[in-house]
């Protein structure tokens, strides 16, 4: 398998229209964290690694905005930011590895989530090549902007299926100059689904709101300036009193091995699955989860979104027969996409859910996109 | 109007959901910006989803474009109607359907107005977020076709941030659902595409949205200035300080007189005035709160009113979102502009502006979201002064100038329509509007679905991005280029 490293946006529109031209598919990888995740296989296919591609083009710290190329490691521009007391707000699997175009591509995010929101809400801009190596812009550097179609966003999960990320713009946040995180530990996920509702009845804002089973906790993070951090974290300490859980506070280097520890549970698992749900089904999925699989399954995720994380062991038949059961809900109140899974349960279940009724549109887009069926073919989003 | 059509959409409808004598069609010849008119060819209310479908089939079957409108108040001519095209109005679909607060959800059908959903789970301790300045009228269809914003998106977000998903009639006719209740349903980010696209992709018939929490503590402050850099220099420092206020609001002289002149808020004599309101924990709400009162104070502020209750803030919001109708007292016809820059050039930009108020002689007042740098200058003229009218247009086409060449963009929240058209090829490429063309001929590969707003020159569907080159319809006579 051949492997072309671009430098220049330049070198990736050559790349691709010679690909084109010639109609040979080619497979975008940026930091090839995430290089498995609906993945249709990588025979015979090209790789462009846009690892070269790795420049901060411009922090405008007064504006609260940052543009960067696709291939720089979300962790090192973080490092960068930071000189300014900001930061994209993203924190998803592998930061210290994961490139921005991938984790744009693939539409990735982590706890924090929950209070700034993933990718798709923090990009505001974007430079794109075509399959036919034309490049084109869309949105801009202001945060607020309605001019013209919302291409950031259509790539943004799009698995670089119908172009390839040059650089992205993102709203920033400034760091908060406090930070705990309360790990509680509760009897069941009901409990998880109680002291969420409270928090949420209290007014609270914490920026991640995370379950974690077996054993089942929840933690809890606030970041603000300290008198909120106290307050607030005192309160939820009591909220969890109230609903049968033991709240234990962390901070500083602690709190942060804490969370890398909770992103990377559920990747020993044979498979990693992401489910998504309504909030108030998270006690039914875990049980439901627990029930098909026996104790074999890891669970994190954001419970407060209602988007999970969850690896899998156990035999090969309870794996299947877990994703059959999340696939049985109803249209539209959550999916079940294998992100890491042997090629037999691939093959077994399928990687997404089947499509609805708008896939032709989206199988259309992936045409006037890629006429030539180059770029990722089958690889995207439903396999498009 | 093409007779069969209109037998069918009478058919589909009943004969009470469609307009189509010259005298009730009047009504409908323009939207928010009433300097754009053109007379549809027929009006038609749709009750459900399926007669929507019933209309756009038949558009589509005849090839008759048609242009989607909730309440009509868009400012950029979003929902001009297209000459002998058919004008869907969506305001008898406005039903909530569906309240779940227990997944913080609503389901809305188009026509249904921004501030009724706020209203309908206020009570329980909820709200919407969006809060455009027209939410009393505006629909949340045409939020969802503008991604609407509001005084409060700067932390919030606009619509496309708390829209989960929507079903929508096809140009072809064909129902499909986008996004869902739960978060990232999978496949490409459609959603995403259809908030903002100005109607120009599909007809939204059923929304769901995201509710939030209403905050512990909301806490607002107006702070009046001797100069706006003044005031911006304020703006910068909270931000710098880490605040991210819920919303923070400029208004200059001009503007107050008028707010004051209409609405009475009692805002201070000043040249710039900010409002500023934090919500959150009350705990952090009140430190930041006093924080942002002394960076006022450091900046040289000369009032600082802290609102002490509700009423206050009513007041103080009333007089913000009083302000482009407030206009009407200080000039007879005055031109709305939505341009946006980075919040940092605002001093560049607002000198620009104050210069070619000079040259044009035409005065300009200002309105900002001061925060997120979307700037609403009001060109005030008197259309019964020859020629001031199209002065107007050039000033305020000026002004845009002045926003793409700070970095920023021709539109923050009002959308391009027909009205700036014309000026996205000053803002994009030609490879960049060609790749957005991509999408559309996806959506709607017969041009049918309010054909004429937001590109300049559209292409045809099928057509080979690059230098003009004739398309096999203009060749064979069947079409033409305008």
């Amino acid at each position: 398998m051949a492997t072309h490293a671009a430098s220049t946006p330049e070198e990736v529109s050559s790349l691709l229209a010679d690909a084109s031209a010639a109609r040979r598919p080619i497979v975008v990888r940026g930091g090839g964290t995430k290089a498995s995740w609906s993945h249709a296989g990588t025979d015979g296919r090209e790789e462009l690694s846009t690892r070269g591609l790795n420049r901060l083009l411009a922090h405008r710290h007064g504006d609260l905005t940052a543009t960067v190329e696709a291939g720089a490691v979300l962790g090192d521009v973080n490092g960068e930011l930071a000189r300014h007391g900001q930061w994209i707000p993203l924190d998803p699997n592998w930061p210290d590895r994961a490139t921005i175009g991938g984790i744009v591509s693939a539409n990735d995010s982590g706890p924090r989530r929950h209070r700034f929101g993933g990718p798709r809400d923090l990009i505001i801009g974007i430079e794109i090549a075509r399959a036919d190596g034309v490049r084109a812009k869309a949105g801009g550097i202001v945060v607020k902007n309605v001019a013209g179609y919302d291409l950031a966003r259509l790539m943004t999960g799009s698995f670089g299926c119908l172009a390839v990320v040059l650089n992205a713009t993102f709203k920033l946040y400034p760091l908060a100059p406090a930070s705990r995180t309360l790990v509680i530990d509760v009897p069941d996920a009901a409990a998880v689904r109680a002291i969420v509702k409270a928090l949420d009845a209290r007014h609270l804002t914490p920026t991640a709101v995370e379950i974690q089973s077996p054993p089942t906790r929840l933690l809890v993070r606030f970041e603000s300036i300290p008198a909120s951090v106290n307050a607030q974290t005192d309160q939820t300490a009591k909220i969890a009193a109230d609903s049968g859980g033991r709240a234990v506070p962390v901070d500083g280097k602690e709190e942060e091995q804490q969370w890398a520890a909770h992103r990377d549970r559920p990747w020993s698992c044979a498979a990693v699955l992401k489910v998504t749900l309504l909030p108030n089904d998270l006690p039914n999925i875990v049980d439901l989860i627990a029930r098909t699989t026996g104790a074999d399954f890891v669970i994190t995720g954001r419970a407060g979104l209602g988007v999970l994380t969850v690896g899998l062991n156990g035999t090969p038949a309870s794996q299947v027969a877990v994703i059959e059961a999340l696939r049985k809900r109803p249209a539209r109140t959550g999916s079940t996409t294998l992100l890491h899974a042997p090629d037999e349960l691939r093959a077994a279940v399928g990687t997404w859910d089947p499509p609805g009724d708008s896939f032709k549109i989206m199988q259309g887009l992936k045409r006037a996109f890629d006429p030539n069926g180059i770029l990722n073919p089958g690889g995207g989003p439903l396999g498009i | 109007m093409h007779a069969e059509l209109v037998t069918e959409i009478v058919a589909a409808l009943g004969a009470d959901a469609v307009l189509s004598r010259d005298a009730e069609l009047l009504p409908f010849e323009s939207d928010g910006l009433a300097r754009l008119r053109q007379m549809p060819g027929l009006v038609v209310f749709p009750e459900s989803a399926e007669q929507v479908q019933a209309v756009v089939r038949a558009c589509h079957r005849h090839k008759v474009p048609f242009v989607a409108r909730g309440h009509g108040t868009g400012l950029s001519g979003g929902a001009l109607p297209v000459a002998e095209g058919v004008l869907i109005v969506l305001t008898r679909l406005n039903q909530i359907l569906a309240v779940d607060l227990e997944n913080h959800r609503i389901t809305v059908e188009p026509g249904v107005i921004n501030l009724e959903v706020t209203r309908r789970v206020a009570p329980m301790g909820y709200y919407y977020a969006p809060d455009p300045s027209s939410q009393v009228i505006c629909s949340i269809g045409g939020n969802v076709a503008e991604n609407s914003g509001g005084a409060h998106c700067l932390k919030y977000g606009f619509t496309v941030h708390h829209v989960l998903g929507v079903e929508a009639v096809l140009p072809n006719g064909d129902l499909v659902n986008v996004g869902g209740s739960a978060l990232d349903e999978p496949g490409l980010d459609l959603l995403s595409v259809l908030v903002g696209s100005e109607g120009t992709l599909a007809v939204v018939t059923k929304v769901t949205l995201r509710l939030l929490r209403a905050p512990e503590s909301v806490r607002t402050l107006l702070a009046a200035f001797q100069t706006t850099d003044q005031a911006g220099d304020a703006v910068s420092a909270m931000i710098s300080e880490g605040i991210i206020p819920a919303a923070v609001e400029m208004m200059d002289r001009l503007t107050l007189e008028a707010a004051e002149a209409a609405v009475h808020p009692n805002f201070p004599k000043a040249d710039a005035v900010l409002i500023v309101e934090l919500d959150g924990p009350a705990i952090e709400v009140e430190e930041l709160f006093t924080l942002v009162g002394r960076v006022c104070r450091d900046h040289a502020c000369t009032d600082l009113i802290i609102a002490a209750n509700e009423d206050d803030r009513a007041r103080i919001w009333k007089g913000r979102k009083g302000a482009f109708a407030a206009m009407g007292r200080v000039s007879p016809n005055y031109y709305v502009q939505d341009g946006v820059i980075p919040r940092t050039k605002l001093p560049d930009v607002l000198r620009r502006i104050r210069e070619l108020e000079v040259r044009s002689g035409l005065r300009i007042g200002n309105v900002f979201h001061a925060g997120d740098g979307n700037l609403h200058p009001l060109v005030c003229y008197d259309d019964t002064v020859p020629g001031q009218g199209d002065l107007a247009e050039k000033v305020a086409a000026e002004i845009l100038t002045f926003c793409i060449e700070a970095g920023g963009s021709i539109t923050g929240e009002h959308g391009v329509g027909v009205d700036k058209a014309s000026h996205m090829p000053k803002l994009f490429a030609a490879a960049d509007l060609d790749t957005m063309q991509i999408v559309r001929c996806a959506f709607d590969p017969t041009g049918i679905c309010n054909p004429g707003k937001v590109f300049p020159t559209p292409r045809l569907c099928g057509e080979v991005p690059g230098p003009y080159r004739a398309h096999p319809a203009e060749r064979a006579g069947l079409a033409e280029r305008f």
